[in-house]
């Protein structure tokens, strides 16, 4: 056990790592909110058990496992919300600090991948893992892996207006 | 993978939002709680532990079981007629020839990877897979052609440690 959890390691560590990890736990739930509370109870467990939080692969392993759990428990209550939403046109808070029209364009074409890509690319931009990590944390070959970023960049290329 | 480069620099121009401040805070305070308690207690239960559902398999063993003896015994009766007893007895639907084992086929018709879990006193973390099989032992009776089938379903979890690196 040389990582004996402390203060400001996992502090530090965990600054660094939260917007990547809060977006990649948004692709399972409804609201910022939500994605929070899977990144608490992910992180919580995940440095309990003082796991070396250069594991990137089992943290994000364990993200995706507590909002997958999550989905599960509350598939009723997610339906509830959904049709709340729908409903009521309410606002959620945007996933990207969004700066000019281009990048808002990107964030649409973003919306209309399949998950399974958008899930790869998530970890691979904002989250900076190898393709042998992503592979680890969601349970895939890394031949799998590459082709899903290949088609995500290619499906957002055709999905953008051209510049 | 080139022409892609342009597009993968404007993704990581993408800043991701920024988490409330009080995200910290909430992993602070829970990490210096008691363990037992999750800090979102009240939306996260608890998880369940590995527990192996025996009953089909215990059904289907005990099925499987009984017709065996079955057959054995009526095999057997066969083979040894008790003295005295007419024989001109009309031989029954079974015959005596022997019914000798044929095959048995395993099916697995749904495996489910249930994420990775970890076991309680146990530093390892573990991912479950959750497959549902369904097994068929068959008997054949070479001289008549008749066959015995038993086929029952089977539930099998199974825990892979993770590595990780």
């Amino acid at each position: 056990m040389e990582n004996v959890p402390t203060d400001e390691n996992w502090k530090t560590r965990f600054s660094q790592l939260a917007p990547g990890l809060v977006l990649f736990a948004r692709q399972w739930t409804r609201s910022a909110a939500d994605a929070e509370d899977v990144v608490q109870e992910a992180f919580v467990k995940f440095w309990r058990r003082n796991h070396d939080i250069g594991n990137r692969g089992l943290l994000y392993a364990t993200v995706r496992s507590v909002a997958l759990d999550l989905l599960r428990r509350d598939s009723r209550r997610a339906r509830r919300e959904a049709t709340a939403l729908s409903d009521s046109d309410q606002f959620v808070p945007p996933a990207f600090d969004v700066e000019d029209d281009s990048q808002r364009a990107l964030v649409a074409a973003l919306d209309l991948l399949p998950d399974e890509q958008r899930e790869v690319l998530t970890l691979k931009i904002w989250n900076e893992l190898t393709f042998a990590e992503i592979a680890s944390a969601l349970g895939i070959s890394q031949n799998t892996v590459a082709s899903r970023y290949r088609y995500a960049l290619a499906a957002l290329k055709k999905n953008l207006p051209s510049t | 993978m080139n022409d892609f480069s342009e597009l993968e620099g404007q993704l990581r121009k993408l800043r991701p939002a920024q988490p409330s401040p009080e995200l910290t805070a909430r992993i602070e305070s829970a990490l210096a709680g008691p363990e037992t308690s999750p800090a979102t207690a009240a939306v996260l239960k608890r998880e369940r532990r590995f527990h192996f559902n025996w009953l089909p398999l215990g059904l289907g063993l005990a099925a499987a079981t009984a017709l065996v003896l079955f057959a054995f015994v009526r095999l057997h009766q066969q083979g040894a007629p008790e003295p005295g007893t007419a024989s001109t007895t009309p031989a029954p639907a079974i015959s005596t020839a022997q019914l000798v084992p044929a095959g048995l086929t395993q099916v697995v018709y749904h495996t489910r990877d249930e994420g990775v879990h970890f076991r309680s006193n146990s530093e390892q973390p573990m991912r479950r897979v959750r497959s549902h099989t369904r097994e068929t032992l068959q008997w054949r009776n070479p001289k008549t052609g008749a066959t015995l089938r038993i086929s029952y379903p089977r539930e099998e979890v199974s825990l892979i440690p993770v590595s990780g690196q």
